[in-house]
């Protein structure tokens, strides 16, 4: 089959925070670099920087500190985060959201004074979420995407990748191998410098708060090509996601806000379970806690008649929170509830994967070439993320990887060496061969096995005897992957992408059972029910892991380094 | 909103496949449905490709009304499929689903939104600082700017209010309700510095609003890109040469405590009819947002309970005087005039005269940067070059498709330029041959220099 070749100084895999940013960093750094991106979904629509609700942390007050905002991601990480990608982190958040509003023209909510508001969110030492209303990620993702027209970034649109190229020894990466969604056609796209920013997004699970859209690809893509991974087992479960039974919407989110502001749950017998689980914060505990008691609640039969749990702001004033939460009203609203006047049924969602390719400050991860940026890197978080600090950690790592790459391109931008001349060619017939299949139709009963046993198995509460049964259930869903065939003409075949989609999804539910099994002791997102406690002397660990000969995950553990804070300082900090 | 439980519907979506070509059909499905408040259009269209059309295109990716992916045409209504229930429509009647107006169809119900970013970026609806500075501007959120934006920087960029003017079909140039909408606030907003860059390019397209209230009424996100134009318009109404000798800061452009009318001339010999510009928010208390839209101009409209009903049909009184405003509009545009003067053409190099054979048409991509005020735009345009055999001729003829300002491209097999937009068709000669084109092909004007040739750019 032919193919188009585009070559560029740099590749933008995904069009989020992380993506955009780095492009118009890279960019201002060099206006003469020649940047391509490529995003999945039409531009600036797809991933959930667009869909952030709540908001962004940051300190911007003199009451707060550096030191502060890094505690606190220390701790809600349960200490095994990159000490220095949180130090970053916090760090460069300040001068970010500070650019967003005066390069970029974001402009966020306002105190009564005109200085930028910021509001409470769980977790948290400080008031520090800067936001736009409760719908913040519109604000920023559309002057972002305005700024890309503006210089005249060319981006593809409805273009994913769907693998990395190579050069022959493999250590360095050429680019990538594109799918045209709309023509259904390939193009391999050449680049000097590859990131890849395409915000991880766990929707290999029941209940998934990130659009469909996403699904896993650049943690797919990366395993793949044989980059390091790190932490895959700590995936979070956002509490409150809503219950429509039957429809797409479910799993999408009611923000963190709500419960920051004094929202309650209660279980199916109208009780307030978190101050069961939680007694001095109930539900203002962090989302790992709340999101496994809620879990707990459901298993032990207390939930509602939708299956989950109840949220309820009523207490609050319906003026409250309408004039606070609209965005969240009007969507329950859509679905005949009334969040202002009365409760709402939730369930944990799966919402974000906090592990990723190992990187550095500069985004650089184990192979050459190959930058990783946003959701799709890993450490900042640790084994939890504080609520507003993703899409922090998107725009500080955008940031930060775009001015990496303009600076790699100075000091070493040569054309990359040769792509592996057998790679193009075998990679599309991987992905051509179900059209040629006389196989089954079976593609969204395969998706949706895989995601009730990841749900099931590898979800909110896990033990070994569960996590066996999944590694077997992978495996078989994997084999009968096989067989699956796909109609229609190449030109958007939607179900071809999700059996693309569904690829990725397999490989990393792959890395999570496996990871997961390895850390035998409970830790943030990571809850065993045959080891419930923390060991602080056996966990304090990171898993590392990369794809080995036979396809299998081959997984490391090293001591995490607390290279400026303590275990001791980061136990006793109280928020 | 009814709330049905249980209901098998009569569903027809259009199909489209460009392997095919042709104008499309529509295809019947029967669905039946549990619970049809918790089903939305959205979901209808995953149902019928999971369970009886593995084929059927659409386009979503965030399902929760944020990412703007899923507008369409639903029962003659544009909305988004997520945001739109099947309980929206009463329990008897069939639900027919089309893809946007005015875009080109890639297949079934989605379209090329290639149009719709081409004429927002055209309205420069980026930020462009006035001057850096170390820290987000102090700026109040009860400041008049902050009021009259309100939450109309929300647009989603979902293409619904273009596909429901009528305008954006007959004009080619006029820049259609969202970026016009974008253009707004950015006027509105003191930290930019393009002010009369800006104007200058959208004011005109202002003119071409007939005032329908299409786009606020299907706006998704309740955004009233009317109100927005009709702001715009007076803007520059009120401070018409003001805005060239100065960058206007926002905060005083509504400094008088009550709407300041519009004056316009109807005709020479008519008496000038005063007007208070139609400012409208839409309404719907059906949803809980309306109590927190801080967007009204306090001046802007009527109580904040009002009903979408009855602000409708006081609309509807007040059409005889909206349809005046329009005229006055085009007039007023000449009062403008002198700010908005005509530039000198631009003679963009194209090449060696000998790059472009003879008999044959050839497409050049001209490349050149447009200086707006103090901004740089760089531009791409396609040109096609005819040198018609035995002649010593050249003709240049834009590629704009004079229906709908697509671009046009040459076809060598059918000997004939093309337009994927909608079928338009001309000949050699420029001439119409098929499709709704109201006019030939344009040419443009060039000079053969020291055996280059270069084409005027206006
Ligand atoms: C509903 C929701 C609410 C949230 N609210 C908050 C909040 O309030 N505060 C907070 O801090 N964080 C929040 N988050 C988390 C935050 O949104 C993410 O951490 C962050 O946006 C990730 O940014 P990113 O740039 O890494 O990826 P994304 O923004 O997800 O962008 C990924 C991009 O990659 C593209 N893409 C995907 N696959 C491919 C492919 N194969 N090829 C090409 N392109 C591809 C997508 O189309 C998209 O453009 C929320 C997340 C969700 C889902
Ligand atoms: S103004 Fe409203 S209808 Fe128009 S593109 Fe924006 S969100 Fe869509
Ligand atoms: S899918 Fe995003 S707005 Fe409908």
């Amino acid at each position: 089959m032919i193919h188009e070749t585009l070559k560029a100084d740099i590749l933008i895999i995904g069009m989020g925070a992380a993506g955009q940013l780095a492009a118009l960093y890279a960019h201002d750094e060099n206006p003469d670099l020649n940047i391509l991106i490529v995003t999945k979904a039409l531009k600036g629509k797809g991933g959930c920087s667009r869909m952030v609700q709540g908001g962004f942390n940051v300190v911007l007050n003199e009451a707060d500190s550096h030191e502060k905002h890094l505690m606190d991601t220390l701790k809600g990480g349960q200490y095994i985060n990159d000490q220095d990608l949180a130090r970053t982190l916090v760090e460069q958040a300040t001068p970010t959201i500070k650019e967003m509003e005066t390069r970029f023209g974001c402009f966020f909510d306002r105190n009564p004074d005109g200085t930028v508001h910021q509001k409470p969110f769980a977790g948290q030492s400080f008031d520090r979420t800067v936001h736009k209303g409760d719908l913040t990620g519109i604000e920023m993702i559309s002057r972002m995407t305005e700024q890309i027209m503006k210089r005249k970034i060319q981006v593809l649109e409805e273009c994913r990748a769907v693998d990395l190229l190579k050069d022959k020894s493999g250590q360095q990466v050429t680019g990538a191998l594109i799918l045209n969604m709309k023509q259904g056609k390939f193009i391999r796209a050449e680049a000097s410098a590859t990131l890849v920013a395409t915000g991880g997004g766990p929707t290999q699970y029941r209940f998934h708060a990130p659009g469909p859209e996403k699904s896993v690809d650049g943690l797919g893509m990366l395993y793949r090509a044989g980059t390091l991974m790190r932490d895959m087992e700590m995936i979070q479960f956002h509490p409150t996601g809503l219950i429509i039974d039957g429809s797409v919407v479910a799993g999408s989110l009611l923000e963190e806000g709500l419960r920051g502001s004094g929202a309650y749950l209660y279980n199916g017998n109208g009780e307030r379970y978190m101050k069961n689980y939680a007694p001095d914060v109930a539900e203002r505990a962090t989302r790992d806690v709340v999101s496994r008691s809620s879990y707990l609640e459901m298993m032990a039969g207390r939930h509602c008649e939708e299956g989950g749990v109840r949220i309820d702001a009523a207490h609050l004033g319906a003026e409250f929170v309408l004039k606070n939460f609209p965005g969240m009203c009007s969507r329950c609203a859509q679905f005949g509830y009334d969040l202002a006047r009365g409760p709402v049924p939730v369930s944990p969602s799966a919402h974000f994967v906090m592990g990723g390719a190992r990187i550095n400050r500069d985004c650089e991860t184990s192979l050459d070439r190959l930058f990783v940026a946003g959701e799709d890197g890993g450490g900042v978080h640790g084994g939890n993320r504080l609520g507003g600090n993703g899409i922090c950690e998107s725009s500080v790592y955008g940031r930060q990887a775009g001015k990496a790459l303009a600076r790699f391109m100075a000091d070493n931008g040569t054309a990359p060496p040769e792509t592996d001349p057998e790679m193009v060619g075998e990679l599309m017939a991987k992905y051509l061969a179900p059209f040629g299949r006389n196989g089954k139709e079976e593609l969204f009963v395969l998706r949706d096995e895989l995601k009730e046993c990841n749900w099931n198995n590898v979800g909110v509460v896990r033990n070994a005897k569960d996590m066996a049964t999944a590694v077997e259930e992978i495996n078989a869903i994997r084999e009968e992957a096989k067989t699956l065939k796909i109609s229609g003409t190449r030109a958007y075949n939607m179900p071809w992408n999700i059996y693309i989609d569904f690829l990725n999804m397999l490989d990393v539910s792959d890395m999570v059972v496996v990871s997961a099994m390895a850390r035998k002791e409970s830790r943030a997102a990571h809850y065993r029910s045959d080891f419930p406690e923390q060991d602080d002397d056996k966990g304090l660990f990171n898993s590392f892991l990369t794809r080995s000969a036979d396809g299998k995950p081959s997984l490391i553990t090293e001591p995490v380094d607390f290279m400026y804070k303590s275990l001791r300082e980061c136990q006793i900090h109280k928020k | 909103m009814e709330s049905t439980k249980g209901n098998t519907r009569k569903i027809d979506v259009f199909r489209y496949d460009p392997t095919q070509g042709g104008d499309g059909h529509f295809d019947h499905f029967d669905l039946y449905i549990d619970d049809e408040t918790n089903t939305t259009i959205l979901d209808v269209l995953i149902r019928l490709q999971k369970e009886q059309d593995s084929t059927l295109s659409f386009r979503y990716a965030c399902r929760v009304n944020m990412c703007g992916s899923c507008g369409m045409v639903i029962n003659g209504r544009e909305g988004l499929a997520c945001k739109t229930n099947v309980s929206d429509f009463p329990a008897k009647q069939g639900i027919t689903i089309r893809p946007l107006n005015h875009f080109p169809v890639v297949k079934d119900l989605v379209v090329d939104m290639g149009p719709f970013f081409k004429h927002y970026e055209e309205c420069l609806p980026f930020f462009e600082p006035r001057k850096i500075m170390d820290e987000p501007a102090i700026i109040r959120p009860d400041s008049k700017e902050r009021i009259a934006i309100g939450l109309a920087t929300e647009c989603i960029a979902c293409g619904c209010c273009v596909s429901s003017c009528t305008m954006a079909n007959y004009h080619e140039n006029y820049a259609g309700p969202a970026p016009l909408n974008r253009a707004f606030t950015l006027l509105m907003d003191s930290r930019d510095a393009l002010y009369e860059e800006r104007m200058d390019k959208v004011l005109q397209s202002c003119y071409n609003c007939r005032t329908e209230f299409n786009c606020t009424e299907v706006c998704p996100k309740d955004i009233s890109c009317t109100r927005a134009i009709k702001y715009i318009q007076r803007l520059a109404i009120k401070e018409p040469f003001k805005s060239v000798a100065k960058p206007k800061p926002a905060q005083d452009v509504e400094s008088s405590p009550e709407p300041e009318p519009i004056i316009m001339n109807t005709a020479p010999g008519t008496s000038p009819v005063i007007q208070t510009p139609a400012m409208d928010v839409k309404h719907d208390t059906s949803r809980c947002r309306h109590e927190s839209t801080p967007a009204i101009p306090v001046e802007a409209i009527e109580a904040n309970n009002t009903s979408r009903r009855s602000f409708l049909a006081g609309l509807t009184m007040g059409i005889g005087a909206v349809s005046v405003l329009t005229v006055g509009g085009v007039l007023a545009a000449s009062f403008v005039g002198p700010a908005m003067q005509k530039k000198p053409p631009l003679w963009v190099p194209a090449g060696s005269i000998e790059k472009f054979p003879v008999g044959q048409v050839s497409t050049v991509n001209l490349r050149y940067t447009e200086n707006v005020g103090i901004y740089k735009q760089e531009l791409v345009k396609p040109v096609l070059v005819w040198r018609p055999p035995n002649q010593n001729k050249i003709i240049v003829y834009n590629s704009t498709c004079t229906h709908l300002g697509c671009t046009v491209h040459w076809d060598v097999n059918q000997n004939l330029f093309l337009c994927a937009c909608h079928g338009g068709a001309f000949a050699l000669d420029g001439s119409v041959m098929a499709g709704p084109p109201p006019r030939p092909l344009d040419h443009m004007e060039f000079k053969v220099d020291s055996g280059n040739l270069l084409i005027a750019m206006v």
